[in-house]
């Protein structure tokens, strides 16, 4: 039995439990329910929203290193704090800001396996106090790592067009083009439905066990590269619909599996299923 | 503007600012689990389903008196949203006692109210979701009274 590219990015909810108090560690709840945060939470977890946190306001694009600077100090984070992220869906949206974070180049990053799932499941401590940190000074990052682990939508299509691989996670009837938002969720505005040409579906939730916590590393080598063919080294852009669900394929490629190239593309399907000529295959 | 119970919600959110708002939301979703049937209560129409636009089954239960004022029950799965909740109790309390065409004519403007309008940008398919539910069942009773109606 194999095990995990880089066992570190994860930690556990028993190690959690015993470490909350860690000075060197923040732990923060990111989720897809907004409100759920404010309902209880893991004590002295902050809340970071994947949207209005992260997200610049009026341009498609995530806040700029300034504001991430400024996030991060807010939240009495430091670049040598590690950061660890947990949150609702089998840690969707942890991965998604975890991948932010490293957007900036923070590099202490952890994920809670199991996310606030397990932790309820198992009848941990929760608190509704909102801690308040003190404030500490953040660098402003000198950069923003765009080129190493973020596609945009010339990537995917020289990606497509060289026939290397592109994992769509979406959920099959979105990559077949039946439908052009997932199941639950609203239709975001996409006039065309199907999948960027080339692209195997691996949708991200296969990555999961049922109790929110990751699949083992041979579960996740038979499905990534047993069924859709990845081979270590390879340069890999994964997507979905925004890029939050494919956030969560490129945390298991990159930390789980160690993938050194794999990039998240998220334009997404709300950029290619508009864009005009993008070239689009449908069916399975 | 609204039913009564309701415009006392919209008044109570209206003044607050929008921490407190949230706090109160929150309050409100822990209600939710109160709104469901009772032992021995019986309804008119109950519409139990899964939706596309929400993450979890939501049952809507329907009990219409002699003089069309109604009564709603309804019940949520686990993974449904604090926000959708929320709106759950609220409008289990801010409809209660109203009639079949008060129910179908309360607009949908007041949530941006309740919620604040950064949520509604934010999760638009969230707020309304349960409104029109109890609209759709309230629709559903109506034209089946209609067809009785006609024999």
């Amino acid at each position: 039995m194999s095990s995990y590219a880089h066992p570190e990015a994860l930690v556990s909810t028993d190690w959690l439990a015993e470490h909350l108090n860690d000075p060197d560690i923040r732990i923060v709840e990111s989720n897809e329910d907004i409100l759920l945060y404010s309902t209880g939470h893991i004590p002295g977890a902050v809340h970071i929203d994947w949207r209005s946190d992260l997200q610049d306001q009026t341009v498609r694009d995530y806040i700029s290193p300034e504001a991430f600077a400024e996030l991060a100090a807010k939240n009495g984070i430091t670049p040598d704090t590690t950061v660890i992220f947990y949150g609702d869906k089998s840690n969707w949206w942890a991965t998604y800001a975890l991948w932010a974070f490293r957007l900036f180049g923070h590099e202490k990053v952890k994920i809670l396996d199991g996310g606030r799932d397990k932790w309820i499941a198992e009848g941990r401590e929760t608190t509704r106090e909102i801690p308040k940190p003190a404030p500490t000074e953040y660098p402003v990052p000198p950069k923003r790592y765009d080129d190493e682990i973020r596609a945009f939508f010339d990537d995917a299509l020289a990606q497509s067009r060289a026939r290397k691989p592109l994992i769509d996670v979406r959920s099959p009837g979105e990559f077949i083009g039946e439908i052009t938002h997932m199941p639950e969720y609203p239709q975001e505005g996409v006039l065309r439905g199907g999948h960027v040409p080339g692209a195997k579906s691996v949708p991200w939730k296969r990555a999961v066990n049922d109790d929110a916590t990751f699949k083992s590393a041979d579960e996740l080598r038979a499905i990534y590269e047993g069924e859709a063919g990845l081979k270590p080294g390879d340069d890999v852009v994964a997507y979905c619909r925004i890029g939050e669900r494919s956030s969560h394929t490129w945390f298991v490629l990159t930390y789980l599996l160690g993938y050194e190239n794999v990039r998240n593309y998220d334009g997404s399907w709300t950029e290619w299923g508009n864009k005009v000529r993008a070239p689009i295959e449908k069916g399975a | 503007m609204y039913p009564p119970k309701l415009q006392q919600i919209v008044d109570l959110f209206e003044a607050l600012p929008d921490m407190e708002k949230r706090e109160t939301l929150i309050t409100y979703a822990d209600q939710a689990k109160n709104q469901g049937p009772r032992e021995g209560e019986t309804f008119d129409l109950e519409d139990v389903r899964k939706d596309e636009e929400c993450t979890d089954t939501v049952g809507v239960f329907l009990k219409v008196n002699p003089d069309r004022t109604t009564h709603y029950r309804v019940t949520l799965g686990p993974q449904v949203q604090t926000l959708t909740k929320a709106m759950t109790a609220i409008l289990c309390k801010g409809l209660e006692g109203r009639t079949i065409e008060e129910v179908l004519a309360v607009p949908a403007d007041f949530v941006p109210k309740i919620v604040g309008a950064d949520l509604v940008r934010q999760r638009s398919q969230t707020v309304y979701y349960i409104l029109t539910r109890m609209k759709s069942a309230a629709t559903v009773w109506r034209n089946r009274d209609r067809a009785a109606a006609l024999g």
